[in-house]
């Protein structure tokens, strides 16, 4: 009447092994997701001569706290895709910089020929603002370039 | 004499599936591991409060008044000698100077007109100079 081994002797039909004909079709459905999820995230650029600069450092901070402000040639001010004007200016960045808990930093974006005029009053507005850390946004100049100017 | 016509190919006509997830999965890591965010890159400043303002002994300034022509003229605090420099040329002023005196500042004064290379010109050189003490005003005639 015993079971021989106490029953636990029949063998599961079921493999031990992982089935790994499909894995090749999971691993490129995880890559053609991560593909087509991954978003660059890019603010429409506006039509700018970059300034260059030797000694530009990257921006050490999260990309939701920066904010970018858009400078363009004859004096058109640019906040989060928006127009604004000077005036407007510490009206639209003071609420966001209270948001952001005085982490924002704002990357201010100047074409390389706007009179220096528009830079002082962006300036001006952004102090009214309370605005501490300020970056100027250039471009990485080469060596090379430096000394053929 | 007829071996040769009989002898069949040994090679399987599948391609091999079973390294296919190895390939797959290094793909998917590379392309993990070379993806990178553009980061912006610029020269950080940090702007006064409001209505704080700073007295400033005038022996602890070092102005550089740029002209709308891009060039810059300095003045060494009361003395009202000037002399006039390239934007380039201010990385190794500012080391002699800071070197004799280590409170200065500089005061980079543009011209309303100049247009605002000239400015990131300086403030380059000052920043590979490591100057951090630096003020930005609109120069006033």
């Amino acid at each position: 009447m015993s079971i021989k081994g106490g029953g636990f002797e029949k063998s599961s039909k079921a493999s031990s092994e992982i089935p790994s004909s499909s894995m090749a079709d999971i691993a490129f459905l995880l890559l053609i997701f991560f593909m087509v999820t991954t978003v660059f995230q890019r603010d429409r650029d506006r039509p700018i001569e970059w300034a260059e600069a030797e000694s530009a450092q990257k921006i050490d901070e999260k990309q939701k706290n920066i904010l970018n402000i858009w400078m363009e040639r004859e004096g058109g001010v640019y906040i989060n895709d928006q127009p604004h004007t000077m005036e407007q200016a510490t009206t639209v960045v003071a609420p966001l910089y209270a948001a952001s808990e005085r982490a924002l930093v704002i990357s201010v974006r100047g074409d390389r020929e706007v009179p220096y005029r528009y830079m002082d009053q962006l300036q001006t507005a952004l102090v009214n603002a309370g605005v501490v850390r300020v970056v100027f946004a250039t471009q990485l100049e080469q060596s090379m370039q430096r000394e053929r100017r | 004499m007829s071996v040769l016509g009989n002898k069949k190919s040994k090679a399987s006509s599948e391609v091999p599936t079973s390294s296919m997830a190895d390939i797959a999965f290094l793909l998917l890591i590379f392309f993990l591991v070379t993806t990178t965010f553009p980061k912006d890159k610029g020269l950080a400043i940090v702007l006064p409060e409001p209505g704080e303002e700073a007295q400033v002994s005038q022996k602890n300034i070092l102005h550089l008044l740029i002209q709308s022509s891009g060039v810059v003229v300095v003045k060494r605090g009361e003395s009202q000698q000037e002399q006039q420099m390239r934007p380039q040329e201010i990385e190794g002023l500012w080391r002699q100077e800071v070197t004799s005196n280590p409170n200065l500042i500089a005061a980079v004064k543009t011209d309303p007109d100049a247009p605002y290379k000239f400015m990131v010109d300086v403030l380059d050189a000052l920043h590979s100079a490591n100057a951090e003490r630096i003020s930005l005003q609109v120069l006033e005639n």
